[in-house]
């Protein structure tokens, strides 16, 4: 099975790869692609890295996130797989490459310094951490597509504005359909936030009897849940549209690397486990 | 290939002479019997306001390109249309031209469709006037072959080329669905018609006209499936439409930066596109700096046109290509006519010599036998035949030596006797 494991690691970054080279070749070609290529090969891609992550998590005893690189191959997964259902739910294919392009080199650095640990904290070899884990990452991702197609949609708006119709304004979809995107992106990454954050409430004071509630990792995410909670009800019930969506989603980005910065370099929290 | 013609058109004349020559379909039909009568014994005229063609096969060999111009300036009373209006074409120059016109790479604007129709119209008039026949109807088959290629392998149509297509470029670059967008048409002039046209050909969700004249917005309105509103109460209900079209004759701005800034307001954010197509400008062009709001003015939009048509350009080598090979087709066509009455004449005389022998032992041997027999024959006339038809055909297609195939071909006709089939028949 080990060997499947490394097969699996070095495979997945040539899958991203052509993922990548197939998407991007869409995204530059002028010609709209009726057919589904680029979309089956990501489904593909995503099915081996499911494997990839089950025989990882099965053969060391311990789901895959007990060191950085670990967490960059679930991350890659969790962006690829929020871009997969983004596609789905709005049958965009236009745009994939901006997206898959993040997939492949957090998979790339995984694969290059990825190590087989046998030996573990205890904790981490949790099932329900790693579901929480997991939905988490995939919830920081839904924000991360978010701030692509919010960059996305500035380039454009000001390409209009200022006339000036190039490669661009020529391959991007409509601000609309930007829009949309930028709106569903977050609106799975807050699902699969509140998924995490209510696994951990649950989970939290069982495997942390002396848990405190001021964490700085804890309120950093409630903050964030908080942020794009309220976002996404301005945008539905306040009627927001276009520059104003965007600006929300690249604030409540910003928020999202401030707090994971502090909450990773500067403070100490209960949390860290590497 | 007899085929002669004459072309007077953008590149050579000046607007006022093309519209001296232009042919309404009236006139075409006249003319073609003048033509038939005269000098062409089929053909065809493409006329239209860039170009008038006339192209057929000569009654003989007299008549020339020079004929069918005479014709022209007896019809139609032009005095001041001399030599250098007018390009002469014959034979395989000919049929590349009408390839090129039909692929639309010589109209004025480069990769116009429109003219593919004109030339299907063109055939269709030949063909009600008794003007067409294999050639006329070849040539039309190698047009409509070349001007749907030239649309599928290439991109000379793609990308818009008028400033209301180029609008509708930045509105799909702005909006997704635009049956749900509401349009205002400030104007009911020609340019506004226009615009509300092409709008309507998108099928935008609603269309709203306003003029002056509250009439011609009215009717305007009723061709676009569209309402009207009242010129003086337009202003109120400006965020209401998410595309604002001004064309006017106004001398100073309808729409003022404040009126925008108070519609975008309203709006909360949703984006509103404005194309300010009149000359003084109707809206002013300071809205360009509030958010939301997607400003162009002829200028603007004019950028996307060029942009096109530079594309369209480098599009063309690809469509000559394609011209090339339906023309070398069309060629392998034309040289196999002088080679298939030899063909038919050689089978039939070789199928008369089958049937009779078959007759001659009908009687003599059992219906079982004599169908084998019969099956029997026709294989041996199929192989022996079948040699001789392919190295003709090829031979002809080739098209490399046309004095080889005839000599082929009249060695075959004398060998066989085929020119005399009636007398061959009583020899044997």
């Amino acid at each position: 099975m080990i060997s499947t494991v490394h097969t699996l690691n070095i495979l997945l970054s040539y899958l991203y790869l052509i993922t990548f080279g197939v998407y991007l070749y869409n995204f530059i070609s002028e010609k709209d692609q009726a057919n589904n290529t680029n979309r089956i090969l990501l489904f593909v891609t995503l099915l081996l890295h499911v494997i990839y992550l089950l025989v990882r998590t099965v053969e060391f005893n311990h789901p895959p996130i007990t060191n950085k690189f670990e967490i960059f191959t679930v991350l890659s997964f969790a962006l690829a797989f929020a871009y997969f259902i983004l596609e789905l739910l709005t049958d965009v294919k236009k745009t994939g490459a901006f997206i898959v392009f993040f997939a492949l080199v957090f998979q790339f650095i995984s694969s290059i310094f990825i190590q087989d640990l046998i030996e573990v904290n205890e904790i981490l070899r949790s099932r329900l951490l790693g579901i929480h884990v997991m939905s988490a990452l995939l919830g920081y991702s839904g924000f991360t597509i978010a701030a692509v197609y919010g960059g996305l949609f500035f380039l454009l708006y000001r390409d209009i504005k200022l006339n000036r119709y190039g490669f661009l304004f020529k391959r991007l979809p409509s601000l609309e359909i930007l829009e949309k995107l930028n709106f569903y992106s977050v609106l799975i990454g807050f699902i699969l936030l509140t998924i995490s954050m209510m696994i951990g409430f649950f989970w939290l004071p069982i495997a942390f009897p002396n848990i405190s509630y001021f964490d700085p990792k804890l309120i950093s995410f409630i903050v964030v849940w908080f942020v794009f909670g309220i976002g996404i009800l301005a945008k539905l019930f306040a009627k927001l549209y276009g520059k104003k969506v965007i600006i929300f989603s690249l604030v409540g980005f910003l928020i999202v690397l401030g707090s994971l910065f502090v909450t990773n370099v500067i403070a100490e929290s209960f949390h860290s486990f590497f | 290939m007899n085929l002669i013609g004459i072309s007077i058109n953008h590149r050579t004349s000046p607007i006022e002479l093309r519209e001296s020559v232009t042919l309404s379909q009236e006139e075409q039909i006249e003319f073609i019997s003048q033509l038939k009568s005269e000098v062409l014994t089929e053909g065809f005229v493409i006329s239209t306001c860039n170009r008038t063609e006339i192209f057929g096969v000569p009654k003989n060999n007299e008549i020339t390109q020079k004929s069918i111009v005479q014709n022209l300036k007896k019809f139609k009373i032009v005095e001041n249309l001399k030599d250098e209006h007018i390009e002469s074409y014959s034979s395989s120059n000919a049929l590349s031209h009408i390839s090129k016109v039909a692929a639309g790479i010589d109209s004025l604007i480069v990769g116009d469709s429109q003219i593919l129709s004109q030339c299907k119209d063109a055939y269709r008039l030949s063909v009600n006037e008794d003007f067409s026949n294999t050639v006329t109807r070849k040539i039309f088959d190698l047009a409509a072959r070349v001007g749907k290629r030239a649309i599928t392998e290439s991109q000379i149509s793609q990308g818009a080329v008028s400033v209301s297509y180029a609008a509708i470029q930045v509105i799909e670059k702005i909006f997704s669905n635009l049956d749900k967008k509401e349009a205002l048409i400030i104007g009911a002039g020609e340019t506004s018609e226009l615009a509300a046209i092409h709008l309507n050909s998108r099928n935008i969700g609603k269309i709203t006209i306003t003029n002056r004249t509250s009439e011609k917005a009215g009717q305007l309105a009723k061709k676009v499936s569209g309402s009207s509103i009242d010129f003086d109460e337009f202003k109120e209900h400006l965020h209401k439409f998410d595309i604002i079209i001004s064309a006017t004759s106004a001398t100073d701005y309808l729409v003022t930066y404040d009126d925008i800034k108070r519609t975008i307001s309203k709006r909360k954010g949703t984006p509103i596109f404005i194309m300010d197509i009149a000359i003084p400008r109707d809206i002013d062009p300071k809205v360009k700096n509030i958010d939301n709001v997607f400003y162009n003015d002829l200028d603007s939009l004019n950028i996307i046109v060029d942009q096109n048509l530079k594309k369209r350009k480098h599009e063309i080598p690809k469509v000559e290509k394609i011209i090339e090979e339906e023309v070398d087709s069309f060629h392998n066509w034309h040289n196999t006519q002088g080679i298939v009455p030899a063909i038919k004449s050689l089978r039939s005389f070789f199928e008369t010599i089958e049937i009779d022998e078959l007759n001659k032992i009908k009687n003599k041997v059992s219906n079982e036998d004599y169908l084998k027999l019969e099956n029997m024959a026709k294989r041996l006339m199929g192989r022996i035949l079948h040699n001789p038809t392919i190295k003709l055909r090829e031979l002809a297609e080739s098209g490399n030596n046309i004095e080889t195939t005839n000599q082929y071909t009249k060695v075959i006709k004398d060998l066989f006797n085929l020119d005399n089939i009636k007398q061959n028949e009583k020899n044997n």
